[in-house]
């Protein structure tokens, strides 16, 4: 059972920090397809960061400003050109994978991995079978409440909402939504570098390839079957930690009669299905949609 | 005639801003942008063999590109080329595994229907959900591509595994000589008459039919479609079954061409640079032909940097990436238009 709890723990803090991210630009009218580039980029800047100046502080902080900058970025082409959100963040995400990529190729030569002497700080013996998991997953609890705060309970997180719901409300009491969005991007970056930083530096201390594997994109579906709340999205993001664990859990209990792959696929078909749900509950998108446009009134 | 000259220009812009971010960043892993750029265009336009090289790549982007522009045009947001592609691939693959020994005039086109038939059915249960119950599109077709990425892993480790097989990436057995439509890893006339064939027939489709006209307006203006009468929810499906359908025969010809075998991972980036693909020429069949040529370059030359240049095959996908940032991009920012304004009146 601790197994269990720790491996759900373990893939899912990483997840919720990236569902956070994609919370706070979903509340802001953007679809941010753009987490999984941004998620890569915090990974691989943890671990070079980390190698290179032998501080697991500068690394975690130079993923923050690479994805903070990043996130302007699609910011800029998305608010001020005027391009389709989620083709851009389709993009963010392709320059972050293949630019992880020819960073590590261009600092290490051509290989596959990169090792980190020492990961992020353990929780230590005082949490007992829980101690080698890393200190961000005690965090994770405050950063879901704290955004749940944010945007549920202060001014501007009610103004952020507006933004996106009706962006003509926003403006007739003053409130900009170009520059609410441009908040909610970097806030998202923030989160993306500390998601990215547990998932390459919580438990194994290696950057590999494409290691997200797709965990933006869960993360993204999270946003949308959580309905863009902080805990219904981390409720859907922790269901779809645990699909994954228990897929684990069954290769454990039956071996080689259930094929792996097909394992690994589970939590994909869960997003699948739980879109499907909440669509079907919420009454989803009938007409053709108006693929994730910005809208400014 | 002028404005058709000025999205050309447009997108040749945005193409061009792209590669400058390009540059900044290569620049910034310590690779000359300047020697990037030459070794790009060498590998993919500087000799015949790159010619060949760069069509062999294009046209079967070429065709899934084309599904692409089809879904698009119904005012559907397909992202799900890449799943399609794999699951055309592997439903030929298990046919042409399965009919292995008969003649080739049965087990071809055979191979070609079940092919096309992966592709479609995979592309039909997102379209299915998307207008019966509105599930986002979106979302179900990406999560469609991890799915049919980690069956084509499923497979080529499982069912339909090479024995013989060495290390390295698992495989199926390869297809027998007498099924192949190409020689080796290369072009072929059957291949070429085969993308000439459907992108007329799409074009047609697109330009001269109720469905074309409908489709198209779908896209843009889906309440009027409702309005004129049509329904709006099969015109949706059919485009996502033969957008669908497409991809799968792209995967089909890469089987039974020049790949001549299913390998798990294979061509991992085909979806995305066939969305690109429709995305620069604008969603126009005619022009996604000319821009597939120009992005089956690129991947020519992802093959030939790292061998022939010494450098990163990464870059084919940074700049495909930044491409893709910039592409959609409708306006420019307003301060810049303002000045630009400014000094036409000024002189």
């Amino acid at each position: 059972m601790d197994d269990t709890l720790i491996a759900i723990l373990r893939s899912g803090t990483p997840l919720i920090y990236v569902t956070l991210a994609g919370v706070l630009a979903q509340r802001a009218g953007i679809w941010h397809l753009g987490l999984e580039g941004l998620m890569i980029i915090g990974a691989c800047a943890a671990v070079v960061g980390t190698v290179q100046s032998g501080s697991v502080l500068v690394g975690l902080g130079i993923g923050i400003v690479l994805c903070v900058l990043a996130s302007a970025l699609l910011w800029f082409v998305i608010e001020k050109l005027r391009a389709n959100p989620i083709i851009a963040g389709l993009g963010l995400t392709g320059l972050g994978l293949g630019g992880t990529d020819l960073a590590v190729q261009a600092i290490y030569g051509s290989q596959a991995s990169v090792n980190a002497p020492f990961g992020l700080p353990r929780l230590g013996d005082a949490f007992g079978q829980y101690g080698v998991l890393s200190i961000l997953v005690l965090f994770m609890p405050l950063a879901v409440a704290g955004v749940w705060v944010l945007t549920r309970r202060t001014r501007w997180g009610l103004q952020l909402s507006a933004c996106g719901e009706h962006p003509f409300a926003a403006r007739s009491v003053g409130v900009n939504p170009a520059r609410m969005r441009l908040a909610a991007l970097c806030l998202g970056g923030v989160f993306c570098a500390i998601g990215g930083a547990e998932l390459s530096m919580g438990s194994l201390q290696i950057f590999a390839y494409g290691m997200t594997a797709g965990r933006g994109f869960m993360a993204f579906a999270a946003v949308i079957f959580g309905a863009a709340h902080p805990v219904g999205a981390t409720g859907a993001s922790l269901f779809f930690a645990i699909v994954g664990a228990l897929g684990i859990r069954a290769q454990l209990l039956f071996g080689e009669r259930v094929p792996h792959d097909l394992l690994l696929a589970l939590p994909y078909i869960a997003t699948v299905i739980g879109v499907w749900i909440s669509g079907k509950l919420r009454g989803g998108a009938k007409a053709a949609a108006t693929f994730g446009e910005l809208r400014d009134y | 005639m002028i404005g058709y000259l000025t999205q050309v220009i447009r997108a040749l812009a945005f193409v061009f801003i792209a590669l400058l971010l390009c540059s900044i960043i290569f620049e910034f892993a310590g690779f000359s942008a300047p020697l990037m750029f030459q070794s790009i265009a060498e590998g993919a336009f500087m000799s015949t063999r790159a010619w060949q090289n760069s069509l062999r790549w294009g046209l079967p982007l070429f065709l899934t590109a084309l599904g692409v522009v089809i879904s698009f045009r119904c005012g559907f947001f397909n992202i799900g080329a890449q799943g399609q592609f794999y699951m055309g691939a592997i439903a030929a693959t298990f046919v042409v595994d399965g009919l292995n020994g008969q003649p080739a005039f049965i087990v071809i086109p055979l191979t070609f229907a079940a092919g096309i038939l992966g592709g479609a059915v995979w592309a039909a249960w997102p379209g299915i959900l998307r207008v019966r119950s509105g599930t986002d599109e979106v979302i179900t077709t990406l999560m469609g591509n991890f799915i049919a990425g980690l069956l084509l892993i499923y497979v080529t480790s499982g069912p339909l595994k090479d024995p013989s097989g060495t290390g390295q990436a698992a495989s199926s057995r390869p297809v027998g000589e007498l099924y192949r439509i190409s020689a080796g890893n290369s072009l072929s006339p059957t291949i070429i008459v085969i993308c000439v064939l459907v992108g007329v027939a799409m074009w047609v489709l697109v330009n001269r039919t109720s469905f074309g006209v409908l489709s198209s307006l779908a896209g843009r203006n889906p309440i009027m479609v409702v309005w004129q009468g049509a329904k709006l929810s099969r015109l949706g499906l059919v485009g996502f079954v033969i957008g669908g359908g497409l991809a799968g025969l792209a995967g089909t010809i890469e089987v039974l061409g020049p790949i001549g075998r299913l390998s798990s991972g294979m061509l991992p980036t085909h979806g995305f640079t066939a969305i690109l693909i429709a995305l620069v020429a604008n969603l126009s069949v005619m022009a996604t032909a000319f821009v597939a040529v120009f992005f089956g370059g690129l991947a020519a030359a992802g093959l030939y940097l790292p061998v022939l240049a010494g450098l990163p095959a990464a870059a084919i996908d940074i700049i495909n990436a930044a491409i893709a940032l910039f592409i959609t991009a409708r306006t420019w920012p307003k301060r810049l238009t303002g000045l630009l304004r400014v000094r036409r009146e000024t002189t």
